[in-house]
């Protein structure tokens, strides 16, 4: 999103919508979470807490509602008849799913939130009214709202904690919606980097913080449209394709061994994060 | 009498606000014009035009350091312009590096008041000239390396295009509004790309723009610069 797209053609919001006819090149950020591996740490939602200055509300406000956790671990419980002991629960990191066709972006009544050229759903603070509409249009529910300034309110960040703040990502305000980013500060300094060698980034030059922290490595983040990153390979294997709403494996009759999806693709927003199913026991 | 003064202050008034509104319509846009930021007092009046300026404008040619300035190159005291986002203010040692040895000025007020903050080993209290908001993530290093390191323009060439021409001046003031309009008029021209693909001038990628390279009128491939929102607003 641009500032001519914006002024030129409110219609070319998705410009690069995946059924365009206009490719990512050279980026397309995406990730692969593998279930199987996650043990539900939490190690990722808390590395993302300190990355992208996440203000941590307490137990009244999350009671409330108002929890920011971009990151967040799901619990569920598979129902074969076994209580806790015996029978844990599985896990499954949430967040901001990048979805090519996102449902957010369109109902943004000011263009906040917008599609970037490399496949990132961006969400720009400093354009934002706090409408809420995005949320309320996310099937994913993972847009989080500022109902209070927590720069400035006390106890969040308590004086000398200011200290470890991020200085490369904005402090969010009141009234501003926010979300996962993919770390688009890391891509950004990455890109920035790389663009004085006159090339383009390799596979592993930028980590999310979710990945960088997953003691499983159940996390992989890279570039899709890059045949050798590994994210491009795991889509592969799994046979995902980014642009289908249904994928082809899933319509074969008997189903399939592979254990790639991705979370409410039939609602057609084009998630850019594969999860691969898990296999094992849920038992502790 | 006194309905027809009334009705004669209010014609006046009338033409005022006319002319006034006339005389707004007239004023350049504000993207390409200058904008002169508000005057700040430094704690030492650091004369620019000293250390940057030429060394006699009048003839090139007859230095003589006492009229002029010393050319000294932007970068050398504002050296984090090539590294990092910020270009950054030097260290006091950098100042005193230089003067401790220039004992023509060593008794000058700035001069003295510069070796005062030395001896009580503190920084200069400088006050920021060029301040942009916090939610936008500027860069210097970039347009350093794109366009003095990638197109060898001359360093005040590059940094006069934001900053103004810093060489004529005293204290540095704002000479550009700094708004985002303004960033973007550069942003959003259309830039040649010498080679098909993608790698235009100076090996730099246009692909991080919204729309990739195409032909203009006159067959040349030209890219518009890095314009999406997420690059400055994250």
């Amino acid at each position: 999103m641009s500032v001519s797209n914006l002024l030129e053609n409110w219609a070319e919001f998705r410009h690069t919508h995946p059924v365009d006819d206009v490719p990512h090149d050279p980026y397309k950020w995406a990730m692969s979470i593998d279930l199987d591996a996650c043990s539900g740490c939490n190690a990722c939602s808390i590395a993302c807490y300190a990355e992208n200055n996440i203000p941590v509300v307490g137990k009244d406000k999350f009671e409330h509602g108002q929890v920011m956790h971009w990151m967040r671990i799901e619990r569920y419980w598979p129902e074969d008849g076994r209580e806790f002991p015996d029978q844990g629960a599985t896990f499954l990191p949430m967040m901001c799913q990048q979805c090519e066709a996102a449902p957010c972006e369109t109902v943004c009544p000011v263009g906040a939130t917008n599609h970037t050229a490399d496949g990132l759903n961006s969400q720009i603070y400093n354009r934002c009214v706090g409408s809420r509409y995005c949320s309320a249009n996310c099937p994913f529910k993972v847009r989080y709202f500022n109902w209070y300034d927590y720069p400035t309110t006390e106890n969040v960040w308590p004086a000398e904690m200011t200290q470890q703040l991020n200085p490369d990502i904005t402090l969010r305000g009141k009234g501003v919606m926010e979300k996962c980013t993919f770390c688009v500060q890391r891509i950004r300094a990455g890109e920035r980097a790389v663009k004085n060698e006159g090339r383009i980034l390799r596979d592993g030059e930028v980590q999310t913080a979710c990945q960088q922290v997953c003691p499983t490595g159940a996390i992989t983040f890279g570039n899709l449209v890059d045949p050798e990153s590994k994210v491009h390979q795991k889509w592969k294997a799994q046979q995902v394709e980014l642009t289908a709403d249904e994928q082809e494996k899933d319509k074969e009759e008997g189903g399939t061994d592979l254990r790639g999806y991705r979370i409410l693709e039939e609602l057609r927003p084009y998630p850019s994060v594969m999860y691969m199913e898990r296999v094992r026991e849920s038992a502790i | 009498m006194h309905r027809f003064i009334r009705f004669s202050i209010l014609l006046m008034g009338l033409f005022a606000a006319s002319s006034s509104f006339s005389a707004d319509v007239a004023l350049e846009p504000l993207t390409t014009a200058d904008d002169l930021g508000p005057a700040i007092e430094q704690p030492i009046e650091f004369p620019h035009n000293r250390h940057a300026g030429l060394r006699n404008p009048n003839d090139p040619s007859n230095s003589d350091p006492l009229k002029g300035g010393m050319e000294i190159d932007c970068m050398y005291c504002h050296t984090y312009a090539r590294r990092g986002s910020v270009a950054g203010i030097p260290p006091l040692q950098k100042c005193i590096g230089c003067h401790q040895n220039i004992e023509s000025v060593r008794e000058t007020p700035r001069i003295k008041k510069l070796f005062e903050y030395w001896e009580a080993k503190k920084a200069v209290p400088w006050k920021k000239v060029h301040d942009l908001p916090d939610f936008v993530r500027f860069n210097h290093e970039r347009h350093i390396k794109r366009f003095v390191f990638q197109q060898n323009r001359p360093v005040q060439e590059v940094c006069g295009a934001c900053h103004g021409d810093v060489k004529t001046m005293t204290v540095a003031r704002r000479q550009k509004s700094l708004a985002m309009g303004w960033c973007v008029s550069c942003h959003e021209k259309d830039h040649v790309v010498s080679v098909p693909g993608g790698m235009p001038v100076g090996s730099q990628a246009y692909w991080y723009g919204f729309k990739k390279p195409a032909l203009n009128s006159a067959g040349v491939e030209v890219a518009k610069g890095p314009n999406d929102c997420s690059s400055c607003h994250y």
